[in-house]
């Protein structure tokens, strides 16, 4: 004999704000086989957790249906609560009764009750065919991925290679230490960048526990939490890093010009040089899209390697394919800066002496290509008038609907740069539509820029226009004073906001790992699990998750750490119990579960019958996500998913159907 | 009272705001952030101070009274600049001709050439009448002179179409 308890939650308002929870309580007393029907303020809290837990003793319940919140925020709360109370934690049924009822129906509480009822009614239909469930244990690796070498993939790759775990970073271009390695200064504070992030560069390269892969790029990922098999490809730098000393003969001996993308292209270097000034590892890489040997002929030019006194030079060198285990995967690709000739009307492109906020910062750091001089880039002369224009790519609809989060901090620091940097008769301007000073001694930045005489004009200009003389002019409106201003400029820096990446289509395939409706990777719960993504093991750091300056990238990268610490260092792990299971004398063979299987979790095997060799599929549990496509694609449904049985659905769609009668209420 | 204009004493009549709105089909081309990216390059602003994020937040305000009697609303020259800047897919150009609608609904004041060309159109099926033009050799010619085909005055049918229109609201 079943014995069902149901509990309504009250959700303090949210739900009972709404839906008449004395009503429902009352209603599910009379559903069949339920014992007892409660309703309270919370059943999350403390008190609403003992009540269930003195009930089921009490009234020998084995059966607990909870109506509150989505299964996604307390499920796991109620299970372990109906655990500790000795019973099995999967015989509970949540149902969703303020995402699916109170919040959707706000305006209409007489009908939104009715289906109050009837949630319950499919719940309780549901719970009486629930089956108890083990969690299975599976050991882990003790060693972690972390993709990308910005400022969030080496606070990661410090923070666990401190804690003992093995850390492959793997990092696309030739050096470490992504966007952070290209700023002047930082914000608030006007720390060097390169001053705090070239010893943690160094740091990462020297540790005994972190494999640095750099020109490398992760190509697969397969198996499941706590056990990865990965695979990394390093491409040729056509340079054999252990020889070379970074002395750069060969820069100087290489007769070809090619593009320096550390610089945003501002300058030129050779087809063979050094990523940047304070690259780790510091040693050269060829350019094969530049290198006249490797472009053309095999027999010309090879000057680097005559110059080359380390004989480090290797033409013939190969793609490495790397294999490695491991347990969890940090996330921590970053994000591009907007293309700012999207945006046409503002020259960006057009106008030489038009830039990005990313330019600028190569423009004022001392080893970009000004040696850290404010110079217009058109005419190389410094400019007299300087204008900042904000938001461009960002809180606009055409393009991105979000703030960028960083733009008025960048602008604020550059304008006060700028100031340092220039004589006293330069005016500086600064055109924003809200100026958005919120984290910690970022709002008394804003007054050191305002006492450093930068000019805060509450208008952004619709077009930028150039004279016939190339001279640059816009018109911008002014709030403060209610006055049309025209200024003429002599460099237009644009504050170009944070986007996704542009593989990160391909990343969020490759590690299963979901994007937001703003591109970025989705967190698994945006508060309470903002540092995992919905992919077991696989935890995001950085502005890979969303637009972030460092201290935010710091401070999230430290946390993915001690996640991906948390979930390995135990080394085993409890595995969800919800998975596929095949029923082995239904199962034909047929192999459309094998093809449609996202997480490549399915087996097909032999199996010997009446001396007939057939096929059978078979689920690799640890790899199953539960997803369900193969239960819904079986032909002979011979596969199922535990709890989710055809049964179990099906008495749920007939209790949605028809109006259970219910008992006199006792 | 909850707003008052203390320069005019004037109160928000949130009743003619939902007018408007309602005339826009909701919320979405007044959703302004006043970032006065349409008034630093409105074509009509320098000549004729119109500004249009000033228009789309009296309305968003309420203070919609005064607005369909002003001249400020027909001094719009309909570049569409605005609408193609915006960045949060606001609409001054809408709300300006959502306001002149209302005007013409309310009788106020619509400058001559407005209903001049109404009645051109009406009565030749031309917004602009056939004009005199000086040519580079200086002479000075017309629709005659050039032996252009004649151009015959609307179907009754489009008069009929054109004044139903005029009278939708």
């Amino acid at each position: 004999m079943t014995r069902i308890g149901a509990y309504v939650c009250h959700c303090g308002l949210n739900i009972a704000g709404v839906v008449d929870v004395e009503k429902v309580a009352e209603y599910a007393k009379g559903l069949p086989d339920v014992a007892i029907a409660k309703h309270y303020t919370y059943m999350c809290s403390e008190p609403g957790q003992r009540m269930i837990q003195n009930d089921i003793k009490a009234h020998e319940l084995d059966r607990i249906v909870i109506a509150t919140c989505s299964p996604r925020m307390h499920e796991e709360t109620f299970r372990k609560a109906v655990a500790e109370a000795g019973l099995n934690p999967y015989l509970t049924e949540i149902v969703n009764l303020r995402e699916h009822v109170s919040w959707s129906h706000t305006h209409e509480p007489a009908k939104a009750t009715e289906k109050a009822k009837a949630l319950v009614r499919m719940g309780v239909a549901r719970a009486r065919l629930l089956e108890p469930l083990e969690r299975h244990k599976v050991s882990v690796e003790k060693s972690v991925l972390v993709v990308g070498g910005g400022i969030a993939g080496i606070q990661t790759s410090l923070d666990l290679a401190n804690a003992g775990f093995k850390v492959y970073l793997v990092e696309k271009s030739p050096s470490i230490g992504g966007r952070m390695a290209q700023l002047d200064k930082t914000f608030p504070t006007l720390d060097c960048s390169a001053c705090i992030l070239t010893p943690k560069m160094v740091d990462v390269a020297k540790h005994p526990n972190i494999t640095m892969l750099t020109n490398a790029e992760v190509t697969s990922v397969k198996g499941f939490v706590g056990n990865y098999d990965v695979s990394i490809l390093k491409k040729p730098t056509y340079v054999d890093a252990k020889r070379c000393v970074g002395c750069e003969l060969c820069t100087k001996a290489c007769p070809v010009k090619a593009p320096d993308t550390f610089n945003q292209n501002l300058s030129e270097k050779r087809a063979i040089s050094i990523y940047s000034t304070h690259a780790v590892p510091k040693v050269a890489t060829i350019n094969p899209n530049y290198c006249l040997r490797l472009k053309y002929n095999k027999g010309v030019c090879g000057k680097c390697q005559e110059a080359c006194e380390a004989k480090a030079i290797d033409f013939e060198q190969q793609t490495e394919t790397i294999q490695t285990k491991v347990g969890g995967i940090v996330l921590a690709v970053g994000s591009e800066v907007f293309n700012a000739l999207e945006m046409a009307e503002l020259g960006y492109g057009r106008f030489k002496n038009v830039i990005s906020s990313i330019e600028f910062e190569r423009i004022s750091d001392a080893s970009g290509p000004t040696g850290g001089k404010i110079l217009s880039p058109k005419d190389g002369k410094p400019p007299k008038t300087i204008a900042f224009i904000q938001c461009v790519g960002s809180r606009d609809k055409r393009f991105h609907e979000y703030c960028c989060r960083v733009g008025c901090m960048v602008t604020l620091k550059q304008a006060i740069l700028a100031r340092e940097k220039t004589d006293e008769s330069v005016r500086i301007y600064v055109c924003f539509v809200d100026l958005r000073a919120f984290g910690k001694g970022y709002d008394e930045f804003y007054r050191r820029a305002r006492d450093m005489d930068v000019d805060f004009i509450a208008g952004l200009p619709s077009e930028i226009h150039s004279t016939p003389d190339g001279s640059l002019y816009f018109d911008v409106y002014d709030k403060g004073t209610n006055k049309l201003l025209e200024m003429h400029p002599d460099l237009v820096v644009l504050g170009t906001g944070l986007v996704p990446n542009n593989d990160l289509g391909n990343i969020s395939t490759l590690f299963h790992a979901l994007r937001s409706a703003d591109g970025f990777l989705l967190e698994a719960h945006p508060k309470l699990r903002p540092l995992e993504s919905a992919m077991g093991g696989v935890f995001l750091a950085g502005a890979c998750q969303g637009p972030k300056d460092i201290p935010d990238t710091v401070a999230q990268a430290s946390g993915a750490a001690a996640k991906a610490i948390d979930l390995l260092s135990s080394g085993e792990i409890e595995l969800e119990p919800l998975k596929a299971a095949v029923d082995k004398d239904l199962c034909s063979g047929c192999r459309i579960c094998e093809s449609i299987c996202p997480f490549v979790a399915i087996e097909m095997k032999p199996e010997l019958i009446n001396g007939v060799e057939r096929l059978r599929a078979e689920v690799i549990e640890a790899m199953c996500q539960g997803c369900g496509l193969c239960s819904s694609a079986c032909p002979t449904s011979a596969i199922k998913i535990q709890q989710y049985s055809d049964k179990q659905v099906r008495v749920q769609v007939q209790a949605a159907l028809t109006e259970a009668k219910p008992r006199r209420a006792k | 009272m909850s707003l008052v204009d203390l320069m005019s004493m004037a109160k928000p009549n949130i009743e003619s705001r939902d007018r408007i709105l309602a005339k826009l089909r909701g919320r979405e081309l007044v959703n302004c952030f006043q970032c006065i990216k349409c008034t630093s390059g409105c074509t009509a602003l320098k000549l004729l101070e119109l500004k249009p994020h000033e228009i789309i937040k009296l309305v968003n305000l309420g203070f919609v009274d005064e607005l369909p009697s002003s001249d400020i609303i027909w001094t719009c020259v309909t570049c569409l600049k605005c609408v193609q800047r915006c960045p949060q897919k606001a609409s001054p150009y809408h709300v300006i001709m959502a306001l002149r609608n209302l005007a013409v609904e309310k009788e106020a004041k619509v400058p001559e050439g407005y209903l001049k060309a109404v009645s051109q159109i009406l009565e030749t099926g031309l917004a602009e009448a056939p004009q005199k033009v000086v040519t580079r050799k200086m002479e000075t010619v017309d629709h005659e002179c050039l032996k252009l085909p004649e151009i015959n005055p609307p179907k009754e049918s489009f008069q009929a179409v054109f004044m139903k229109i005029m009278e939708e609201k």
